[in-house]
């Protein structure tokens, strides 16, 4: 309860900090990023910002490019123009440093099969720690958040989709990085799955000062998860807010149906 | 009939031979391949033959009477005979490489009497040995053949042959250079073998488990870590050495072992001592042909990283290696027959330029001591490997390695209906 409360106050301290003017630095700033691939314009022109110990929607049909920004906040793809920042740090020019703060959950990413949960939760550990002992608690950390118990002794291959989900979704937020960069982090699992993974992101979120972006083409399930969503649509942004605000603004019942009658379909 | 077989078969036929994999793989590859393959092959067989009928012979002679001229004049008539005139072969020796000769046969002093005689007569027979192809000793039989024609005009088994070969001018009294080659031979094919083997498996490991990490996105996952890009590739390069390595040491076992089970037969009959003759690498030799193996793997290992980060998933990664493999079995398959030296030009200079066959002209040239040959191999590859490993270090520095697969997506994604969109 201490805690919560402490949160609680240090964030009004922040809103207040912004509100008088003093420039907080923003988790992501993403200012007119326009990526073509070949014929293809993936990103038209699109800017956004979120803030620190945000959950950050992006959400969209397929091919609304989702994925690939968050593929250029993350370091793995170059935007042909515009700049994007990280904690203010450029995702260009400085991409190493970028790399220390965040890790990257691909969508429908797999582990690596013939290694067991437990190895390729301590091989990922390695590259984020100084020593041993910090190994050894991301992995009880990870051995935490996914839940697998025992089963974290098997190989990977053995895993049905939602435990490998599960057992990524621990890997990205063990190190408790400051940003953790999410693409469709419950896509094509069940119910149950999907509930676990979301209540991970939403516990560690509360209680590790990360910040979360992630992308998902399930509307709905992003309304009970995201503090602020950005709609999607052929690389530009439709409408972005809080979910209870977009909904009253359009006057839905859900993200769903804001989104159809943004892009025109209701 | 079973009903419906005929359409099964039907569209299986033409789903196989739409993909463009199975096409060039199974239809248009051994059609090209293996022509060419055979021509080179016979074109090279019959320079090498060629070369052989000009066989220029040192003749020896200590007999003075007519029957060792008229020898010497029958010989004369296939063969450059070059009359030396010295006592003792050993000092023949030193002139083979003035007259460019590769044969010397010394007439006894009782020749012609014993010929007039009808008596057999006893007649030396030197052949040089360079360890090069099978085809080698083809200047030794043609010798072999005239000596057997002038026997049957003359009179059966009146000239009997001893033979003997020069190895790195030293003379080893006794030894058939046929028998010696086709000994050799199976030191000839192992080795060619073992590269074709040792770098299609290990380039299959590298691009599979490239190509793994892509289509499991762990190499996404990879490239957001705060490591160094280089490492990663480094460390995938060290990995698929190390299990080639292992994998061609298990392999060099058991072919040893399986060569041996035969070779113990044939050497029994032989009698052929490698180390008396001279014909084992010495450490320096195996230390070159080492570092030859190594640095050729390593080509192979990057050639097959760089390759597979074009492909979509470890099917096409595989298939792509695939079609690279006809490089490495080409020099491979034309070198476990013949000596490079003995290629046309042309077809020397493409099996210089490929890095997978100086490991093979290596293995051959450090037996004979030719160290300098090894050399330069292994320099030539090392350049070819570094330009290769720049390469794959800049396709892993950029967003390169991952935007391949993209674009095919961008343009499937394109090429279905606008809507989806």
């Amino acid at each position: 309860m201490d805690f919560a409360w402490a949160r609680h106050n240090l964030f009004r301290v922040y809103v207040m900090s912004y509100g008088a003017g003093v420039k907080l630095s923003l988790a992501i700033e993403m200012t007119d990023v326009v990526k073509i691939f070949g014929n293809i314009r993936a990103l038209d022109g699109l800017s956004f910002s979120v803030k620190p110990r945000e959950i950050f929607g992006l959400i969209g049909p397929n091919g609304a490019g989702k994925t690939t920004a968050l593929r250029i906040v993350s370091t793995l793809l170059l935007p042909t123009s515009g700049s994007v920042k990280v904690f203010s740090v450029d995702v260009v020019r400085e991409a190493a440093e970028v790399r220390k703060i965040i890790t990257y959950l691909p969508e429908e990413a797999g582990a690596y099969r013939n290694l067991s949960g437990f190895e390729y939760l301590e091989f990922m550990a390695k590259f984020n720690s100084k020593n041993r002992d910090e190994v050894r608690e991301m992995v009880k950390e990870a051995t935490e958040i996914c839940g697998l118990g025992e089963r974290l002794k098997d190989k990977a291959k053995t895993y049905s989709k939602g435990m490998k989900r599960r057992l990524l979704v621990a890997r990205a937020l063990m190190n408790k990085p400051k940003l953790a960069i999410l693409d469709e982090p419950t896509s094509g699992l069940d119910i149950l799955h999907a509930y676990h993974v979301r209540e991970i992101i939403k516990r560690y979120v509360k209680e590790h000062d990360v910040t979360v972006l992630l992308s998902s083409h399930n509307m709905l399930e992003v309304e009970h998860l995201c503090d602020k969503v950005t709609l999607l649509n052929k690389g530009k942004i439709v409408t972005e807010g809080n979910p209870q605000e977009l909904k009253e603004k359009f006057g839905s019942a859900n993200l769903e149906e804001v989104f159809a009658k943004v892009v025109g379909f209701a | 009939m079973l009903k419906g077989f005929a359409t099964l078969v039907f569209k299986e036929l033409k789903e196989l031979i739409r993909d463009p994999k199975i096409f060039l793989g199974m239809i248009i590859v051994p059609l090209v391949l293996f022509p060419v393959l055979g021509l080179v092959m016979s074109f090279s067989m019959q320079t090498a033959q060629e070369t052989a009928a000009r066989t220029t012979v040192l003749v020896l002679n200590h007999d003075s009477g007519e029957s060792s001229i008229a020898f010497i004049a029958y010989l004369n008539r296939s063969l450059r005979i070059v009359e030396v005139d010295v006592s003792t072969v050993d000092e023949a020796v030193p002139l083979l490489s003035q007259n460019n000769a590769t044969e010397i046969i010394e007439i006894p002093e009782d020749f012609s009497q014993n010929v007039t005689a009808k008596l057999s007569v006893q007649v030396k027979f030197f052949s040089v040995f360079s360890g090069t192809g099978i085809f080698e000793s083809v200047g030794s039989s043609v010798v072999d053949d005239i000596v057997q024609q002038f026997n049957r005009e003359v009179s059966p088994d009146i000239v009997v042959s001893k033979k003997s070969v020069i190895i790195k001018g030293q003379i080893a009294e006794g030894v058939d250079a046929q028998a010696l080659s086709s000994f050799l031979l199976s030191q000839a094919i192992a080795m060619p073998i073992t590269m074709m083997i040792l770098l299609t498996y290990s380039m299959q490991i590298a691009a599979t488990s490239v190509a793994m990490e892509k289509e499991e996105k762990t190499m996404e996952t990879l490239l957001t870590l705060p490591i160094d890009r280089f490492a990663i590739l480094m460390g995938k390069l060290s990995g698929s050495v190390i299990v080639a390595g292992v994998g061609a040491l298990m392999y060099l076992v058991g072919f040893n072992y399986y060569m041996s089970s035969f070779t113990s037969t044939i050497s029994t009959n032989a009698s052929l001592d490698l180390t008396s003759l001279g014909l084992v690498p010495s450490i320096l030799g195996y230390l070159l042909l080492g570092v030859s193996l190594f640095v050729t793997l390593l080509s192979a290992l990057a050639l097959a990283v760089i390759v597979s980060a074009f492909a979509e998933d470890v099917r096409g990664a595989q298939s792509i290696v695939g079609n690279i493999s006809p490089i490495i079995f080409i020099p491979a398959l034309l070198l476990m027959y013949l000596d490079v030296n003995a290629l046309p030009l042309a077809v020397k200079l493409v099996i210089y330029a490929i890095p997978f066959s100086h490991p093979i002209i290596a293995s051959k040239a450090i037996i004979i001591g030719d160290y300098w040959t090894a050399a330069f191999g292994i320099i030539y590859v090392s350049a070819f490997t570094i330009a290769i490993m720049y390469f794959a270090s800049r396709l892993f520095a950029t967003e390169k390695i991952l935007t391949a697969r993209l674009k095919f997506r961008g343009l499937r994604r394109r090429g279905k209906t606008p809507n989806e969109q």
